[in-house]
């Protein structure tokens, strides 16, 4: 069904979701508009299942308000079975029915039977699967069988898809061609899309939005390296990605002072305490040898402990004099030995966060 | 119970089986006991008459002689086929039917051992074979049962020829694997012809007649309404009125007319079947069969016609000599195969 | 867990020699067929009355079939799906019937309402005996369907029962399929009930070919198109399971589907059926039973024959399974271990049992042991070989799952740490093994204590059975004093099949599940060897 321009294809008010027991979803506010691909992120036990299942329409939220194309799907007073929201869904397991084949499974959400050859067809052509009508499901791959489920959910043409870690079960080598020949196929039809995963490689380079979830919150919502290199909560700032944390040991003005020296803090007001950590990514930490230090030299002195070396870049661990230890990364070969007395300094600005309540 | 208690238990069953089998066929060795403290081995019969009516009279002989016996119970042809089959083999040392025919069969087959003359003697010729290898040792007459709260005694057929007329449809019941309706049959054929007489069976199938294993079922049947009419033997209703009382039974007899197929009189019958092993114990039992003792003892319990002569015939029963079959030699009854082809056929076995 | 190693040559060799044993039975019916002559052969072959008694055999399968699956459906449906009260209570009562021998079941039908006769008759003791095929593996099959697939399903449009029908039942018919095909075996297997109604069906006309004839070609011919009736039906059974062992996909963990909430109206309806099914199956014969036995006080039990009728039982059911046991033990260690040509053939061979009726193993041993070995005619040691011919296959399909669970690296260690190869698999393998292979002669046991035509055929002169006993009190229409002896026949074949059933809801096999109900369940093999296809 197609929306009018300005309304969103899902709108998410407080929702609150829960088994009979404590809340698993807790005030979950949020829209994705027409033709976005937001993924939500977040780790096993976040709630992040839950959230997607009550879109869909399978568990009912004990309160707020699920908006699905301008249509109230649930409220306190309503609430649409799943059969009747006509969103896509592409379950974690894919769940083809194993007692039809290919085509059956496509055509399986289609009203129209005399069109319906026609478009499992254009569906199958859709994900690279041409010519596999007649297969059975146990008869594909793992990445097959994915996309079969795809085609499936996109049969219908519906105006959102709900996909559930859909790659996690596949092979690492796969899930790469996979994910982007699906990223692909949704920008081109134009389907809204919603995925929820805990793999943060997944999440960063698939989405418009990434929405980091955290104990059944929504923490930050915002464009992948917004989410990235401004974090707004320490659990947002620890999920993405690597992480360099340090305490503060003294403030100045905008400026803390930590185990790599002073750091320039981000949108800092003066009136914010005084103590806390910074947070830093380890690419803005720069190595430099020893040897080649003048009179005056920068960053602080450590040893090299360890080196991991992943081809287009490294993540060398040096132990600070003063003690803690930091990732530094640098594109291609670290240029350094373990053991090497290297300095380390610091480029850019950062985040600091009060230390989190034990 | 968990698997470790299992396991001892499951252990066990070899040992309990083979202790248990020691012990089982229980009647065999026990009587196999009693024999050895009695007087040799046991007689092994095959008997084509149920247990219920004849084992007493079995009993009655180890009692009197002291010789212990073994009963392979089932049907006339059923115990006389299996001696055939089993042939040499066979574990059998008498056979006892309720037909002619099915003794000719054992004859036919050589598996009848010849009598001595002071046995076979003892019955009158019509009722043994002619060349002293088998003898009747009761004579029963063929009846027809009806039902007289339905049927007034005058408008009972007196023809089993009758009885394939649409009146009857439904209302007639015969016992096809039973030995004496076999040999009525066998007697018919000998009487009016093969074709007559698979027309006559085969009317009977159309006339949806009605089918039952035993005899004593058709009496019953009668009894309680269930049939007008059944073709069974004469004793039959006179054991159950020695039981009941006459007046309580509605059942009551028709003899069919003489000559008629349906008054046959057959025999129950016996042979000592040729490779017993226990040729002794053989005799004494056909010895035994044809006494005064035995016969008696058929005349008050089963009330069939004894066939020595000197005893009484049972008490109430129309003579042996008024009943008039149609006039064939028993012995001429042999071809008991041919009958149950044509049962076969018909689609009644 | 399955080597494709070779397997050791003697260990072969013990198995073809136990299959060439269990042959003997019906490679001696192809020979006493064929000495008959082509000219008979083909003469009782094409005789009227072997295309009626064709004609009845199919048409009583065919609406025990239909019977079951009305019956079983509904039945596993309200147990699986629904959130229907005493669920625990009712499966139970679903599995009950397998205690009870289908004869009994019939003898009590027919005391109660003595006019009882017919293929109409039959088929509803048949069904009402035979339903627990389709309805326990059913229920189970229903209780697995990942929640996964009814979601989707709804996600694509399709309303509660539209799921029902294209997906939930689809995904349960291999279950259901296999169910009803063991119920038409065990019906055209069937000999008492058969008997008892008077349906002149395949087993009941053998039977009496067998006893009134004098030639025993026809019975034998008429076997050998029974044999092949039922090998279609076991061929049919394997392609079927075979089809839907495909059918696992998939790696995420399956969630097994909520159950429908019933509102009053549904559950006093599906209360009220699986009450009526109960009544039916269990009600009217538990009723009948008791009523012969209160009054069969007034006739005298012969306390005698009762006690050698056990003994007869037990003694010949337990050497049965003794020899079952030791025929099975070589084809199920083979076929455990190794995957070969030869070894699917050998156990293919010995699967054949499945399709041998008890009326045709009797009359073909009987054949057997007068021309061949005389001395071993109506004994008992002849019964118990056709209790182990006939029950061999569950023998050698309890003992197979036994030992493939054990892994074979455990034996392995054994022997790298010095036992030679059979003294390893003893102390190793078959000790662990112990308690499956044990269940399964338990299994064998309980299932020849039930068995009635061969036992009819085969047993020495003296020699009863509780089956026996039964179905001779029956025949004369004695209900009364058949009571005991049926009775006794329940008690005794439920004790090991308690023991079953405890046994198998403990196993590993049995999917764990938060639904204690879900605990009582069991695969469809371990049903049809609990009820016995025979």
């Amino acid at each position: 069904m197609t929306t009018s321009p300005a309304v969103p294809q899902l709108s998410l008010q407080n929702i609150f979701v829960g088994y009979g027991g404590p809340m698993v979803v807790r005030d979950v506010t949020m829209e994705v508009e027409q033709r976005e691909f937001v993924t939500i992120l977040g780790p096993s036990g976040s709630g992040k299942t839950t959230l997607l299942r009550a879109i869909a329409g399978y568990l009912r939220p004990a309160t707020g308000i699920v908006t699905i194309a301008g249509t109230i799907a649930s409220n306190e007073r309503t609430w649409l079975p799943p059969e009747r929201r006509q969103i896509g869904i592409v379950p974690q397991e894919g769940a083809l029915f194993p007692h039809l084949d290919v085509a059956g499974n496509i055509a399986f959400g289609l009203r129209d039977k005399k069109k319906a050859r026609a478009r499992v067809t254009e569906m199958l052509e859709m994900v690279d699967l041409s010519g596999l009508e007649k297969a059975r499901p146990h008869e594909l791959s793992g990445g097959q069988q994915q996309r079969v489920a795809l085609a499936r959910a996109l049969a219908p043409a519906p105006s959102l898809v709900l996909l559930d870690e859909p790659f996690s079960s596949l092979d690492a080598s796969l899930r790469f061609d996979v994910r982007t020949q699906v990223r692909r196929l949704l920008a081109d039809i134009g389907t809204t899309a919603v995925l929820v995963t805990h793999d943060q490689e997944e999440a960063l380079s698939m989405a418009d939005r990434v929405a980091v979830m955290s104990a059944g919150r929504i923490e930050q919502v915002g464009a992948p390296w917004t989410v990235y290199d401004d974090p707004t909560t320490l659990n947002v700032a620890r999920f993405i990605g690597d992480l360099v944390e340090l305490p503060v040991t003294e403030m100045q003005g905008a400026s803390a002072h930590t185990a790599v020296g002073w750091v320039p803090i981000r949108d800092h007001s003066e009136s914010e305490s005084s103590s806390g950590r910074v947070v830093l990514r380890p690419e803005q930490l720069v190595l430099v040898a020893e040897r080649g230090v003048g009179p005056d030299p920068q960053g602080v002195p450590g040893t090299v402990e360890s080196i991991r070396y992943h081809g287009h870049d490294s993540l060398t661990s040096v132990r600070l004099n003063d003690g803690p230890l930091v990732d530094v990364r640098s594109a291609g070969g670290a240029g350094v030995a373990v053991g090497d007395v290297v300095r380390v300094v610091v480029t850019g600005t950062a985040r600091m966060f009060a230390d989190p309540v034990v | 119970m968990t698997h470790a208690k299992l396991f001892p238990l499951i252990a066990a069953v070899p040992a309990i089986a083979f202790a248990l089998s020691a012990c089982a066929g229980s009647s065999d060795d026990q009587s196999a006991d009693a024999a050895d403290a009695a007087n040799g081995e046991p007689v092994v019969v095959y008997s084509g008459r149920s247990e219920e009516v004849i084992e007493p009279l079995f009993e009655k002989f180890t009692e009197e002689t002291g010789v212990p016996v073994e009963v392979r119970y089932g049907d006339t042809a059923e115990m006389a086929a299996q001696i055939i089959e089993e042939g040499d083999a066979s574990p059998a040392d008498v056979y006892y039917g309720q037909d002619a025919g099915a003794l000719g069969a054992l004859d036919g087959a050589g598996m009848c051992a010849p009598l001595a003359d002071s046995i076979a003697n003892l019955v009158p010729a019509t009722y043994r074979s002619t060349d002293g290898t088998w003898t009747g040792v009761t004579g029963r007459a063929r009846v027809i049962a009806y039902d007289s709260t339905q049927l007034p005694a005058d408008q009972v057929p007196t023809s089993v020829f009758d009885l394939t007329d649409e009146q009857w449809r439904g209302q007639v019941a015969i016992a096809p694997t039973n030995g004496s309706f076999q040999a009525f049959v066998t007697g018919m054929r000998v009487a009016a012809g093969e074709d007559a007489t698979r027309e006559w069976l085969q009317g009977l199938v159309d006339n949806d007649v009605q089918l039952y294993e035993k005899n004593g079922l058709i009496r019953d049947a009668v009894d309680a309404g269930e049939v007008q009419l059944g073709l069974i033997n004469h004793y039959y209703w006179y054991t159950k009125a020695a039981e009941v009382g006459e007046n309580a039974m509605n059942v009551q007899l028709a003899f069919a007319e003489p000559g008629d197929p349906g008054a046959l009189v057959n025999l129950s019958g016996a042979c000592i079947v040729r490779p017993t092993d226990n040729a002794d114990g053989a005799r004494a039992l056909m010895e035994w069969l044809l006494s005064e003792s035995a016969q008696q003892w058929f005349v008050e319990t089963t009330f069939e016609y004894p066939l020595v002569a000197g005893v009484e015939g049972p008490d109430g029963v129309p003579p042996l000599a008024q009943v008039k079959g149609p006039d064939i030699p028993l012995a001429e009854l042999d071809d008991l195969p041919g009958t149950l082809l044509m049962l076969q056929d018909v689609g009644l076995t | 867990m399955v080597n494709s190693m070779r397997p050791p040559l003697l260990l072969i060799a013990a198995a073809v020699v136990s299959v060439a044993v269990a042959a003997i039975p019906l490679l001696y019916l192809l020979v006493r067929t064929s000495s008959a002559g082509w000219n008979a052969v083909v003469e009782a072959l094409f005789r009227d009355r072997t295309l009626e008694t064709t004609i009845t055999s199919v048409a009583l399968v065919t609406l025990v079939i239909v019977g079951c699956l009305v019956i079983a459906v509904p039945t596993a449906w309200l147990l699986a799906r629904t959130n229907i009260p005493g669920r625990a209570f009712f499966l139970v009562i679903a599995a009950l019937p397998l205690a009870v021998p289908s004869y009994v079941m019939a003898y009590a039908w027919i005391a109660e309402f003595p006019s009882m006769s017919g293929i109409g008759a039959a088929a509803l003791v048949m069904v009402l005996a035979t339903y627990p095929y389709v309805a326990i593996p059913l229920t189970a099959a229903l209780r697995s369907i990942d929640a996964g697939h009814e979601e989707a399903a709804q996600s694509l449009g399709l309303g509660p029962l539209a799921v029902a029908r294209r997906v939930s039942l689809p995904l349960a018919r291999p279950a259901a399929a296999a169910g009803v095909l063991l119920a038409a075996l065990y019906t055209l297997s069937e000999f008492g009930t058969v008997a008892i109604f008077r349906v002149d069906a395949f087993t009941r006309v053998i039977y009496t070919a067998y006893r009134a004839s004098f030639d025993r070609t026809t019975a034998a011919v008429l076997s050998l198109v029974l044999v092949c009736l039922a090998l279609l039906l076991v061929v049919i059974e394997a392609r079927i399971r075979g089809k839907s062992q495909r059918w696992r996909i998939g790696s995420g963990v399956s969630r097994p589907a909520p159950r429908q909430q019933l509102r009053t109206r549904g559950t006093v309806l599906g209360v009220a059926w699986l009450v009526g099914v109960a009544v039916l199956s269990l009600g009217v014969p538990a009723w009948s039973l008791t009523r012969l036995l209160l009054e069969s006080q007034r006739s005298e039990l012969d306390i005698g024959e009762l006690v050698g009728a056990v003994v007869g039982s037990v003694s010949s059911s337990m050497l049965g399974a003794a020899l079952a046991l030791l025929l099975a033990l070589p084809i199920a260690a083979l076929a455990a271990r190794y995957r070969s040509r030869i070894v699917r053939s050998i156990e293919g061979a010995a699967f054949l049992g499945h399709a041998l009726p008890g009326v045709v193993v009797g009359l073909s041993l009987v054949f057997f042991t007068l021309a061949v070995l005389p001395a071993a005619y109506q004994t008992l040691a002849v019964l118990a070989f056709a209790y182990a011919v006939l029950f061999l296959p569950k023998a050698i399909g309890s003992s197979r799952s036994a030992i493939a669970h054990v892994p074979p690296g455990l034996e392995s260690t054994a022997r790298s740490l010095g036992r030679g190869p059979l003294r390893a698999w003893c102390t190793v393998t078959g000790r662990l093994a112990w308690p499956g292979i044990a269940a399964g002669t338990l299994l064998v046991f309980l299932t020849a204590m039930k068995e009635l035509p061969a036992t009819l055929m085969l047993r020495p002169t003296g020699f009863s059975t509780l089956a026996t006993e039964l179905w001779s009190r029956t025949e004369i229409e004695a209900f009364g004093s058949a009571a005991p002896y049926a009775l006794t026949m329940i008690i005794i074949a439920s004790v090991p099949a308690w023991l079953m059933g405890r046994w198998l809801a403990r196993s590993p096999e049995t999917a764990p599940s938060t639904d204690r109900v879900d605990d009582e369940m069991v695969r469809t093999d371990e049903v049809a060897y609990v009820g016995g296809v025979r």
